[in-house]
């Protein structure tokens, strides 16, 4: 079969090539009984040519791109989430990377109130903790209901990991609950996430 | 008001600002500390105005910029009127003119307990103070004081609500009396309830009264003070 030159929409069950021309990758698989590629998920067909040094020259074609491929968060999982709303007793965020991996599709999460910090829960104030636009490590705690998981950062390494003051610079950390915009010297109250380096 | 610049730019104080408008520099003034209120911003080493205005100072080190608008930017510890929206399980939702509605939680009431929450209508007024106000967060209100105790806030009853700009309501709520509700209380009677964000309530025992006052209050906004006052005698010749 000839190359495509564009990239064409395959589902589970299309003809993808001959096993003589092509390798199987990602999302393929070879009928051993007519050495045909099939496609077993569903996404974009892609030719990857092989790398130089192999024994074996055949193009590998793999299926990807398809958003179900992307990381989905787990309860227990480390995700970065970006704050979008913050109200009297909860802060909305989007989870943006799940572990090391970028999400492919939007996930909303929820911080409620208890699940800010470790201690004090009934005093926190969100205000204090998130604002709009930080970025924030949190850990899955669970599905929690249809619009959105729950998100807890009552850990010390779990809090902002970045934020831009009232000024628009990037502050600096200087305490779990403090951080100081470098252009104007104001502080602003948040709860900070402590970086092992 | 005594002037602290000796620098080059004549000092800025009580002179109409524009936003843009570099009031102050802090490169000048090493070891002080000073103190911005509305409408003034820090950007590095200058003090730059956001709002258009007059720049006020007050001693020893406050410096804001006072400005009259039509709409409302919420601020904690203002008393405002609010019109009620819409009730929730734990909060009313209330109009203050701001960008976004106002959360009133339900037992913000002196003695307020699950048994007794008040049952407020579509588009009742209230008097309220606000709580807490935070950019981008729905503000919080509530009926009682700081020591929470109910001190005429609540429902209004009865009376005339008119809307005016926030300058007009700050300049009915300064001390010494403004002229035009000093005039005024001279030869009527009547209830007045003034809410910063630019709504003002008016109750008296006859329309007419509430009708005058509601106009001489509309009128008196750039008039000066004895201006006011030959207004207001000028009304009270109309119906008396």
């Amino acid at each position: 079969m000839e190359k495509s030159g564009e990239n064409e929409m395959v589902t589970p069950g299309d003809v993808l090539g001959r096993a003589t021309d092509l390798k199987p990758g990602k999302g393929a698989y070879v009928a051993s009984h007519n050495n045909t590629i099939y496609a077993s998920l569903t996404g974009l067909r892609r030719i990857q040519l092989p790398p130089p040094d192999s024994p074996d020259q055949r193009p590998i074609v793999e299926v990807t791109g398809h958003k179900a491929h992307g990381p989905v968060p787990e309860p227990g999982s480390v995700v970065i989430a970006r704050v979008t709303k913050v109200m009297a007793r909860t802060a909305s965020a989007d989870i943006m990377c799940v572990g090391p991996k970028s999400v492919r599709e939007k996930f909303t999460g929820i911080i409620r109130q208890q699940d800010v910090r470790a201690t004090e829960i009934d005093k926190v104030d969100m205000h204090l903790s998130f604002h709009p636009g930080d970025i924030v490590r949190a850990v899955v705690l669970s599905l929690g209901d249809a619009r959105a998981y729950y998100l807890s950062t009552a850990k010390n390494e779990l809090g902002v990991v970045s934020a831009e003051s009232s000024a628009g610079a990037t502050m600096v950390p200087i305490s779990w609950t403090e951080m100081q915009c470098p252009l104007t010297g104001q502080i602003e109250q948040r709860k900070v996430a402590k970086v092992v380096s | 008001m005594e002037n602290k610049q000796s620098s080059s730019p004549a000092s800025f104080i009580d002179s109409t600002i524009v936003p843009g408008d570099v009031v102050l520099d802090l490169s000048s003034m090493t070891n002080q500390t000073i103190k911005l209120g509305g409408g003034l911003r820090q950007d590095c080493d200058v003090i730059s105005a956001m709002k258009a205005g007059t720049l006020r100072f007050s001693k020893p080190n406050k410096y804001w910029i006072e400005s009259s608008q039509k709409r409302y930017v919420p601020c904690v510890e203002d008393t405002v009127l609010g019109i009620v929206v819409d009730s929730k399980a734990d909060n009313f939702l209330i109009d203050i003119k701001g960008p976004t509605l106002a959360f009133l939680p339900v037992l913000a009431f002196e003695g307020g307990t699950r048994r007794n929450i008040p049952k407020f209508e579509l588009g009742t007024l209230l008097y309220l103070r606000v709580v807490k106000a935070n950019f981008g967060m729905n503000p919080e209100l509530s009926c009682t004081d700081a020591s929470g105790k109910a001190a005429e806030f609540g429902p209004l009853k009865d009376g005339y609500m008119f809307e005016t700009s926030t300058g007009l309501s700050r300049k009915l709520l300064s001390s010494p009396t403004c002229p035009v509700l000093e005039a005024l209380g001279k030869k009527l009677s009547f209830e007045i309830a003034v809410g910063l964000n630019g709504r003002v309530w008016v109750n008296a025992a006859s329309p007419d009264t509430v009708v005058v006052v509601a106009n001489a209050i509309m009128n008196s906004e750039s008039l000066s003070t004895a201006q006011q006052i030959i207004m207001v005698e000028h009304l009270l010749k109309n119906i008396q």
